[in-house]
């Protein structure tokens, strides 16, 4: 009964967006809610699953991400609300939306010979900078580019549990867990590139071990997951050899380097050393290196970043422009970048949410299927995508 | 006599005055926080219900206490239920466990929904409000117990219970159930979830309890005579 009713439903949204858009003849709406019919989910739904063939027609319309890409592209790295729901709908649905759209294009058409551009999302809490980097970085993996993702840079600032001087520096530390459990999702993601790659500089990790010249990435990672202790200087080796190659006339790949909440580099940590002073940054191995990536002195790829709040340390609650989040060091290390603002659902993307969980079966609420339920969840999350979501929690 | 006088006071006090803890003099009017009341046109209105509208325009009105609410979600049994969760006042906390949970049934119930196969999707209930209002229906009691001294001795009689007393019930054994057995890693959210879902099913500890005092009452239905109210 509430599948039928449903239905009913989404077909008078059909017949009004076709009617919208057919100059609205009363006459012909019977005629046309009857040919609407197949493509009854074509109004919040798109067919296309590559990223590179959405159009500006489809900004609002959910595109389904293939769940063997979820597994491959993102082991860790999609917020826990977002991973709840794909496991709740038994599908990965993400909006296309404005912002990607804008980045996508000028990945497509941008000079690959020249340094890397920097592309930085910001916008305000909840607006979906974490899920339009996530859907930019599945366009970068259809493609076929190698994808360096970091889901959260500021799990590396905060909360380590070992806290090791590093080998190779001793003025520095390393973070084992932390490089380990980024080498194995590193690892499953691009595990086709792992063998072509080789190594281009013979890395020493004791008097006895040492990676030869020539050998391939994989082996590389391998090391770096089964050694622990070596594990922050192998991430160090990664990212310099495909710094290094990414762009040279013999190298295959393209790199696309995502790192979500990319503030925390030029923050403050919450570690603390053996007597009780806090770690700058600057100290941390991994932050050394990812800040050597950033750097635009490399070419054959793209840097897409996002600014985040809610990880960031000290930082007001208000703020979320990049020069407030970056400050004045960060800014000046990330200039020149594009800017790209993430803002809160317009009327249509609100619709075309709200139609899916409807036929998510999300909304259970009686009132919730109705007009003034529609009205007061509007009224509660004012458009704000995370907090649409969180009301359309328990509803 | 008494009913003149009282007609004659009748503007001026309230049948019941909270003397004590009112912190509004009698010419204070309550609030009305229904949407529909707003929205009635003049000329539908009663007699009565103009003379109230003509009042308000008067005397000042309480102000609106925190639980009450306009909105369409609003549910009298859940509003309580979370009060009964609350502890120490601190209402945030308790409205929050009680949504996290709403979720969490819908949650489970939503994934078993995709997961089934095209002919049994219907059977499976995705309203997580139904689930809590069908476990409460569940867990209420049907005959209560009270202890009578009766003689130097203290009997277990068999009582009826009022549906207020019974909506009680069920409440206080579902919170407490979920407060005393709760492992120390589960979370409250997590325990209430499960056990509404099993009690909507007539399973679960609280339907356990339930039985166990009906079958208590049954035994004890020789001292029934003992109740004198």
């Amino acid at each position: 009964m509430a599948l039928h009713r449903l239905s009913f439903r989404l077909r008078q949204t059909v017949a009004h967006v076709r009617s919208l858009h057919t100059s609205g003849c009363g006459k012909q709406q019977g005629a046309v809610s009857v040919k609407a019919d197949p493509e009854l989910f074509s109004v919040f739904r798109t067919q296309d699953s590559d990223p590179a063939d959405q159009t500006e027609r489809n900004i609002g319309q959910y595109y389904t991400i293939p769940s063997a890409h979820v597994h491959k592209l993102f082991p860790n790295g999609l917020p826990w609300r977002y991973e709840q729901q794909v496991k709740t709908f038994n599908e990965a649905c993400v909006m296309v939306r404005q912002p990607t759209l804008e980045v996508i294009s000028y990945l497509k058409k941008a000079d690959y010979s020249k340094p890397a551009l920097r592309y930085i999302f910001y916008g305000l809490k909840g607006t979906g900078k974490t899920l339009s980097l996530c859907h930019t970085v599945h366009y970068c993996y259809t493609q076929g580019w190698m994808v360096l993702h970091i889901p959260d840079a500021f799990k590396w600032v905060k909360n380590c549990r070992e806290l090791l001087p590093s080998s190779y520096n001793t003025s520095r530390f390393d973070q084992p867990l932390q490089a380990t459990e980024w080498l194995r999702d590193f690892r499953i993601t691009n595990e086709q590139f792992l063998s072509k790659i080789k190594t281009k500089q013979r890395y020493v990790w004791t008097k006895r071990e040492f990676t030869e010249e020539g050998s391939p990435l994989g082996q590389l990672v391998d090391r770096g997951i089964s050694r622990v202790k070596s594990s922050t200087d192998v991430v160090g080796a990664v990212m310099k050899e495909l710094r290094l190659q990414s762009g040279q006339p013999e190298s295959s790949f393209r790199l696309a380097v995502a790192v979500d909440g990319v503030n925390a580099l030029w923050g403050r940590s919450t570690i603390n050393k053996e007597d009780k002073s806090a770690v700058d940054p600057d100290e941390l191995t991994l932050i050394h290196n990812l800040r050597k990536l950033m750097k635009n002195d490399w070419t054959g790829g793209a840097i897409i970043t996002t600014l985040s709040q809610t990880g960031s340390l000290y930082s007001s609650k208000s703020a979320y422009l990049p020069q407030e989040l970056l400050g004045e060091r960060g800014f000046d290390n990330m200039d020149p970048f594009i800017p790209v603002s993430v803002s809160n659902y317009s009327e249509k993307e609100f619709e075309s949410c709200y139609l899916y969980y409807l036929d998510r079966h999300w909304l259970q609420h009686p009132q919730s299927q109705r007009q003034e339920g529609k009205k007061e969840i509007l009224f509660l999350s004012d458009r704000n995508p995370a907090m649409l979501e969180r009301v359309c929690a328990f509803l | 006599m008494a009913a003149t006088f009282s007609g004659l006071l009748k503007p001026w006090i309230p049948r019941v005055i909270l003397v004590r803890w009112s912190r509004y003099n009698p010419y204070y009017l309550e609030p009305e926080v229904r949407k529909e009341a707003y929205t009635r046109s003049e000329a539908k209105l009663t007699k009565e219900e103009r003379e109230q509208q003509k009042l308000k325009t008067l005397r000042p009105i309480k102000a609106a206490t925190g639980g009450v609410t306009s909105s369409v979600f609003n549910d009298p049994d859940l509003s309580k239920f979370i009060n009964m969760i609350m502890k120490n006042g601190n209402k945030i906390l308790a409205r929050d466990i009680l949504n996290q949970t709403l979720e969490n049934i819908k949650r489970k119930q939503v994934e078993k929904y995709h997961k089934a196969p095209e002919g049994k999707k219907e059977e499976i209930e995705c309203n997580p409000y139904t689930i809590f209002h069908q476990a409460l229906e569940n867990c209420k009691p049907v005959v209560g117990l009270a202890s009578i001294q009766k003689g130097g001795k203290f009997y277990q009689v068999p009582i009826p219970l009022t549906e207020n007393r019974r909506r009680f019930l069920a409440m206080k054994w579902m919170i407490t159930e979920c407060r005393e057995n709760k492992d120390r890693r589960t979370l409250m959210y997590e325990k209430l979830s499960q056990e509404l879902l099993a009690a909507s099913i007539k399973e679960g500890n609280v339907i356990k309890k339930k039985l166990e005092l009906h079958k208590m009452a049954e035994s004890n239905r020789a001292y029934a005579h003992y109740r004198w109210w």
